[in-house]
């Protein structure tokens, strides 16, 4: 491996701005848009510092358009950076030499990179070609891996005729068959069915424990991260606002309690509770319930003081998890 | 050496690849290889027969009607093999959805993937429709010199890959503009005239001959079909190889500047 330090990958100051024009509405706009252009400039990406150890799984979470898939195309060198620095496996991503992209893969969920028209067979057998593997060991390879993902009977069918779930399946056996070091997941799940969900995360975290790659994946299942993940980077806006491990995550974030009640005099609810719980928490309505989010330590009086507002006719106390915790996070650093 | 061993196997399979996934498409592939060459060829010969009917004599310019319906016979097959609008698409459209991606995150470059996959695709479709005019001109004793088509075709082939360059030059400009199919557009129209693929490129006059037949894209139909007719010598055959050698170092130098720019400003399509 080509490395200068510890990690397998680090960035310095990395951005990524894009322009774009702005159309205003109506057909005169587009007339005077002709030969006046207005554009504007987005950050897609500001200033991002990182230093990621090998094999280590990091979890990148961030709301649609908050910057996770333009890091990911920077750290695999599909694109190039408007500022910065960064280095994977000690090659500068970018410059997309041989040596590294033999090295690294890149799942993107919501693209196919195998050939439409023919059987995935025919496809691994041309990245078997493109990436100078062994062809008996390669093909032995896409076997096993086949195996474990339970789709075997469709490697001799053409991609367009498989299912979503088969064809990403077909994905992740292309994207794995040269034993990458580093690999960038972009959403393996998204759109998937409950059971193919669980078995591709259950085939991933099988894998990562057997061949111990470094991996960026970036998912809106919080499943995915919570299974698979022992890093955890939060991005918002472009900027990266937590980056720790998943389990000091919860633990520094507030612990909240869902807390749910029915009270016999609905009428007057949210006066009734409101004293204790004005300006603090907000009261919402779930069906014909109140539900509120408040952590251990006022849980409580609130329920002394719910219960001297009138009979409770249902009371309910759950643990938040592991997505409620992030939305709440990503919630508050979107205000 | 295991480079150049590399470089081989990968694009043979990329090429056989490109025969399997057009060969997994017969209709189209029938329509493709025949029908739509044979429809463009009765064109030609219905219009050079009423050219030579309206004219009281048997020739033009110096050159028999035989030597014509010859020529009107084989220059569409020729400049048939010669043309790539259909993977000039693909990659334009690769470029601006994005698809490009998975060849870039890939040890093989864009170039070769897509020549290898358009040699594929000749391979399974040129040969099997050259067959038709060849037969007519045997079957209708036509004027053709038969021991001139291997180097008509190499002239061919070699062509193709400037033109093949042509279009990778078309399609980095992906990079800095969306839709640039008009100008792949722009570029047929044209090409179909400067290779002489309507009119032979001598039926023109001076100065315009010479600079026609001087340009290199004289050699995806005029020059080949011409040396096979019997309408041109071997020196114009050197200089159209010479031509096509000075127009893909040319193009070449601007698609690798080009693509070099395109990839700095490339966004990935989305964020």
């Amino acid at each position: 491996m080509h490395k200068k330090n510890n990690f397998v990958i680090s960035t310095q100051h990395l951005s990524r701005h894009y322009e774009s024009y702005i159309k205003s509405e109506g057909l005169w706009s587009s007339v005077k848009g002709f030969w006046n252009r207005q554009h504007k400039i987005s950050k897609a990406l500001t200033d991002v510092n990182l230093e990621i150890e090998p094999g280590q799984i990091i979890g990148l979470v961030g709301s649609n358009g908050a910057g996770k898939t333009t890091l990911l195309k920077l750290l695999s060198g599909l694109i190039h950076p408007s500022e910065g620095t960064a280095q994977v496996l000690g090659y500068t991503p970018w410059e997309r030499k041989t040596d590294f992209l033999k090295q690294i893969s890149i799942l993107l969920g919501q693209k196919n990179q195998l050939w439409w028209d023919i059987p995935p067979l025919d496809s691994f057998h041309l990245l078997i070609q493109i990436y100078e593997l062994d062809e008996t060991q390669a093909k032995k390879r896409i076997y096993d891996l086949a195996e474990r993902l339970q789709c075997t009977h469709v490697l001799k069918t053409q991609l367009r005729r498989l299912s979503l779930g088969e064809r990403m399946k077909m994905e992740i056996i292309g994207s794995l068959l040269h034993e990458p070091q580093v690999l960038f997941l972009d959403e393996p799940t998204i759109g998937l069915d409950i059971v193919a969900q669980s078995t591709i995360r259950d085939f991933l975290f099988e894998y990562v424990k057997n061949k111990k790659p470094t991996i960026i994946l970036t998912s809106h299942y919080m499943d995915d991260i919570s299974l698979l993940a022992d890093q955890l980077l939060l991005i918002s806006q472009g900027q990266i606002v937590y980056n720790g491990s998943v389990d000091d995550f919860t633990k520094k974030s507030e612990q909240i309690q869902r807390l749910s009640f029915l009270l016999s005099k609905s009428e007057d609810l949210d006066q009734n509770v409101s004293p204790l719980l004005l300006g603090k928490y907000t009261l919402s309505t779930s069906g014909i319930e109140q539900t509120l989010e408040v952590p251990p330590s006022d849980l409580g009086p609130l329920v002394t003081e719910i219960s001297k507002r009138g009979t409770i006719l249902n009371l309910k106390i759950e643990e938040t998890n592991f997505e409620d915790v992030i939305r709440k996070f990503l919630q508050s650093e979107k205000r | 050496m295991k480079n150049l061993r590399s470089f081989f196997f990968r694009n043979y399979a990329t090429f056989k690849l490109a025969i399997a996934s057009n060969l997994e498409y017969r209709f189209n592939y029938f329509v493709d290889a025949i029908l739509q060459p044979t429809v463009s060829t009765l064109i030609e010969l219905l219009l050079w027969t009423a050219v030579f009917r309206s004219l009281a004599t048997n020739s033009l310019a110096g050159f028999s009607k035989e030597q014509y319906l010859a020529y009107a016979l084989c220059a569409p097959f020729f400049a048939r093999i010669a043309m790539n609008w259909m993977y000039e698409f693909k990659m334009i459209n690769d470029i601006e959805t994005g698809s490009i991606n998975s060849i870039l995150m890939r040890p093989t470059s864009f170039f070769e993937y897509y020549l290898s996959q358009l040699l594929g695709y000749k391979m399974i479709t040129a040969f099997l429709s050259f067959l038709i005019p060849l037969f007519i001109c045997w079957a209708f004793n036509l004027p053709l010199i038969f021991k001139n088509l291997p180097l008509a075709l190499l002239m061919v082939f070699y062509y193709l890959i400037l033109i093949f360059t042509l279009s990778f030059t078309v399609s980095t400009l992906a990079f800095f503009w969306n839709r640039v199919h008009s100008l792949t557009a722009v570029k047929n129209l044209s090409l179909w005239f400067l290779s002489g693929e309507i009119i032979p490129l001598d039926l023109m006059p001076e100065p315009w001959k010479g600079i026609l037949i001087t340009l290199p894209f004289s050699s995806g139909a005029f020059l080949p079909v011409g040396f096979l007719t019997g309408r041109v010598g071997l020196p114009e055959m050197y200089q159209g190889f010479i031509s096509i050698s000075v127009a893909l170092l040319f193009f070449g130098i601007i698609s690798a500047w080009l693509w070099r720019m395109g990839l700095r400003k490339y966004s990935g399509t989305g964020a």
